[in-house]
Formats: C-alpha cells, structure tokens, sequence
C-alpha cells in the first residue's frame, strides 16, 4: 500500500471502531496469523470517568462513567519485522479493543494487509460521514429565523 | 404479644421474581419481546432518563435495565449502578471540552440570532399536546413510510461540525465573569461521601445523575419565589461529545466513541461586584447524558442557587442549601430509603404498640 493512504491514527481508529465489531476482529484475526503477538498491556474492559469542562467559569466535574476496552500489543512477523499497535474503544469489547491495536500496527508500520485495513477504513469513514451528514439534515430542516412581531409577514418559515 | 423475627418466605420471594417476569409476557403469543435497540430508538426520552441517573453511559445495558424493570426509572437506573460497582474503573478521560459537541439541537432564549443560528431539532417545544390516534393502529408499514419520508427529503448543507458559545460573545463584552478553573482534580462522588462543604465539582457530578423529578421539584421552589435565580438559557445544547482518550504509544487524543449530552448554561441577574471590578451577570451549569432539557435547565438552576447560598454565606432558602439539595436528589437513595418502609418493621412496630398500651395504661390509672 501506498504509504500516503494512511491518514492517520486520529482517522482510522474512530473509522474502525465505527464497523460492526466482528468484522474488524475477522479481520485483524485472518490478517496477523501466524505472527507472534506479545502484550504490552493486557486486553481488558471496565469503566472511564468521562472529566467535563463546564462552559461557564471552566471548571472541571465528572459527569459519569461510560464503558472502554484497551489493548497495547507488540506484532513479530515471520521475518522479524517488529511493529506496535494500541486503541481504546468506547465498548465493553476487549476483543474488539485487540483487534483494533492489530490494525493501528498494520497500518501505522505499513505491514502486510495494510490495504485490506484502508479499505475497511475507508468503509468507515463513510459509515461515519452518513451519521454526521444525518445530524445535519437534523439541523438544516429545523434551522429557524425567528422575526420580531412588527416585522413579520405571513411568513411563518 | 412477645416481638417476634421473621424467616423463611424463600418460595414466596423467588415466586414474586417469577411473577414480574410473567407479567413481562404475558401476552404470550401475541406479543413480541423488546429488543433493546428498539427501547433506545423508540423510548429514547426515558432510555436518557436512565442513563443519566444510572450515572454510566452504556446504551445497551440501560435498554436491557428498562425492559427488566418493566420500565420503572428508578429500578432501571439501580440496575445500572449495581453494573457499574461491578466493574474495574481503567481511566479517566482527560478534561473534555463541550466546543466540540457534534450538535442535533441548538437553542438560545437570549437573542433571537446566535452565532451559527438556532437549530430547534427534535422537540415537543412548540407540538400541541393531542394525542395522536392514528398510532394506536400502526402498522410496520406506516412505521416505516415516516423516516423513509423525512430521510428522502434531504437538503445540501454547509452546516458546519461544532458552533461557537453564546456565552463568548457575552464574555467579550465584558459582561461575564472571567473564567475560574479550579486547582486539583474534581470530586468523585462515586469514591468519596458528600462531607459538607463540598466543592462545585461534588455538586455538579451529583446534579449531573440526579433524579430528574427531584431536581426540577427544587429548582421548581426557587422558579416559584423560594429563591432568586430568574434564569435566561443562553444556549440549550443537544448533541453527541467525541470521547478523547490519549494513544498509548503516541499520547495523540484519539477518539473512542461519543457520547450523547444535554448542556445548559444559563444566565443569571447580576450581582453585587467586588471592589474595583465591574459588574457582571451570574452563571449556572446543567448537564447530562442523554437529551433530558428539564434535568439540564434545572440542574443549571440549582448550580446557580447553589452558589448564591455559598456567595452569602447563608443559604437564603431551600434550593441554595447544598445539604438540603444534595442529599436529597439522588434518585437511588430516596427510593431506597422510601422502598425500605415495605420491609418487616414488625420489631420497631411492636415497640411503638406497646409503648402506647402502656402510656394508655398509665393516663387511665391516672384519671382513676
């Protein structure tokens, strides 16, 4: 794969996680076989403290917990080619979390199936750009312009 | 009558169990059960009801909690908890900042035209309150025909990601106080038991999975004339904040997931400045998971009565008294100790039997 595909963790770990979580593990699984996988940091779920910054004097709370999964793992390729991948994710999958740190290795070492894991970027990304564009649909059909009374028509939109 | 302890009552107990879920399908085979995809889509007001007073953002597991309680908000949100106590707490997120909220709903009671205008997105704001007959008989069709009909309709947009602040616009003027970030971390009501006095931060994350009906029943008092808030909403918000959590290897803030929010801000009558400074309006803060405006813009008032009560040093009415609004707006809490009252008190009862019998006793022998 062309090294100038890849845009970047902050791009293809939210595009991923965005996908079904079985196919992002079947694919990660079909493409480290037979590759040595060492953990860095053990795959685990649990909980974060989600940390707010209130918008009126800028102070800090905790507004709640929501669920996360995380893995860190190192890959060895039958070559001795050596490459490591990490991602947390908003789900109680520590599976999936693994699978993700899979990914982040391919693409970010640009190892073997690097393609296979744009593309399912790319499937993504359109997964994530419908939503958003579906959020502003929202906001573009119930934009309002309020008039004041004296200077209204019979115009109501 | 001698006092007597109870046991046994296992069969009665596990049958009562049983019962709930009986009653949970007795349509039998007419019926269809739940999946929790369509309480979350179809309930969403009360799946964010739950969520936020469950205090976890787990979308599935507050569908899954409303359908084993049959709906009852107060169990639902108990079972949420419950989970969550189960569970390791792996990190913290690091200070997230609201700008970056992608919004489906945006409000300003404030001005009639706000930086990037105002979205009314989803709400009964401006419905009649008819009930609409023609969803009693609906069918998988007509169910259908409607979003395919909205979704069909689609305009081009240059809506952009995130708007600016109302507040800014304010602030720039001057008429705002400056930011105070507070030092050190904030309290975790989850750790730690409210010790009077505490800081903002323990209010807010109470307020935040606060029982909705309580929180509006005070900040109702302080509306009604037991305080002196008289809020204006400078900006309502509805919409989904990126959670960003720092790369392990890299420490680049990476989004891993979102989360739905309700954000409140509103603007209060000002006060008395120091001396020196100037004059500016007071501020209250709501939020919480989920999209839940009563629960936003009341937790807003309360933050702002709130701090008047810590301003003047003396709470002036009941809404500005952290004990009084604190202690009792966690949803879990009252119903337990209200619940509590079912259980057997047949001890205690007998005591207060017999303490009359003898108080009877002795006015009788003393009017002989």
């Amino acid at each position: 794969m062309d090294k100038h595909h890849y845009e970047g963790r902050s791009v293809c770990l939210p595009a991923l996680a965005s996908l079904p979580a079985a196919e992002v593990i079947a694919l990660a699984q079909r493409l480290a076989q037979g590759w040595q996988r060492r953990y860095l940091a053990l795959p685990e779920q649990g909980l974060g403290m989600l940390q707010l910054q209130e918008s009126t004097l800028h102070q800090a709370f905790y507004l709640g917990e929501f669920p996360v999964a995380r893995a860190w793992v190192e890959l060895t390729l039958p070559d001795g080619i050596q490459a490591q991948g990490a991602a947390h994710v908003m789900q109680d999958n520590a599976e999936l979390a693994e699978a993700l740190a899979i990914c982040d290795a391919i693409l970010s070492a640009q190892l073997p199936g690097a393609e296979a894991v744009a593309k399912a970027v790319a499937q993504g990304q359109a997964v994530r750009a419908q939503v958003q564009a579906n959020r502003k649909v929202m906001l573009a059909k119930t934009h309002v312009n309020f008039s004041l009374l004296e200077t209204t028509g019979g115009n109501d939109d | 009558m001698g006092y007597v302890a109870i046991k046994g009552g296992g069969k009665a107990i596990a049958g009562a169990e049983a019962l709930l879920d009986y009653l949970r399908t007795e349509q039998g085979e007419a019926g269809l059960p739940l999946d929790t995809h369509t309480i979350e889509t179809q309930l969403r007001y009360l799946h964010s009801r739950v969520m936020s007073e469950g205090g976890l953002y787990h979308p599935t597991l507050a569908a899954l909690a409303i359908k084993q309680s049959l709906g009852d908000t107060l169990e639902a949100a108990f079972a949420l908890r419950a989970f969550r106590s189960t569970q390791p707490r792996l990190l913290e997120s690091p200070l997230l900042d609201t700008r970056n909220l992608r919004v489906v709903r945006r409000i300003s009671s404030a001005f009639k035209d706000i930086p990037g205008g105002q979205m009314l997105g989803a709400t009964t704001d401006y419905a009649l309150r008819l009930l609409k007959m023609q969803l009693l008989d609906e069918s998988p069709e007509q169910f259908r025909a409607i979003a395919k009909a909205w979704l069909a309709d689609t305009p081009q947009t240059d809506i952009p990601d995130t708007f600016p602040k109302v507040l800014d616009a304010l602030r720039a003027e001057g008429l705002l106080p400056e930011p105070q970030p507070a030092a050190g971390t904030p309290f975790d009501i989850t750790r730690e038991p409210l010790v009077f006095p505490v800081p903002r931060s323990a209010a807010l994350a109470t307020l935040a999975r606060g029982e909705t009906g309580s929180l509006l029943a005070i900040a109702y008092s302080n509306m009604r004339g037991y305080g002196d808030v008289h809020p204006t909403v400078a900006e309502l918000r509805v919409g989904y904040l990126p959670v960003l959590l720092p790369h392990p290897i890299s420490g680049e803030l990476i989004e891993a997931g979102e989360v739905l929010i309700t954000e409140c801000e509103v603007v209060a009558m000002y006060g008395k400045a120091e001396k020196g400074q100037k004059p500016t309006f007071t501020l209250g803060y709501g939020a919480c998971f989920g999209h839940n405006e009563v629960k936003a813009i009341s937790m807003a008032i309360l933050d702002r009565a709130l701090q008047n009560g810590q301003a003047n040093g003396k709470p002036q009415n009941p809404s500005e008294d952290p004990e009084f609004v604190l202690l009792h707006v966690d949803g879990i809490d009252s119903m337990g100790f209200c619940t509590h009252y079912k259980m057997p008190h047949y001890v205690t009862f007998q005591s207060d039997m017999d303490r009359l019998r003898t108080t009877q006793q002795q006015q009788q022998e003393g009017k002989a």
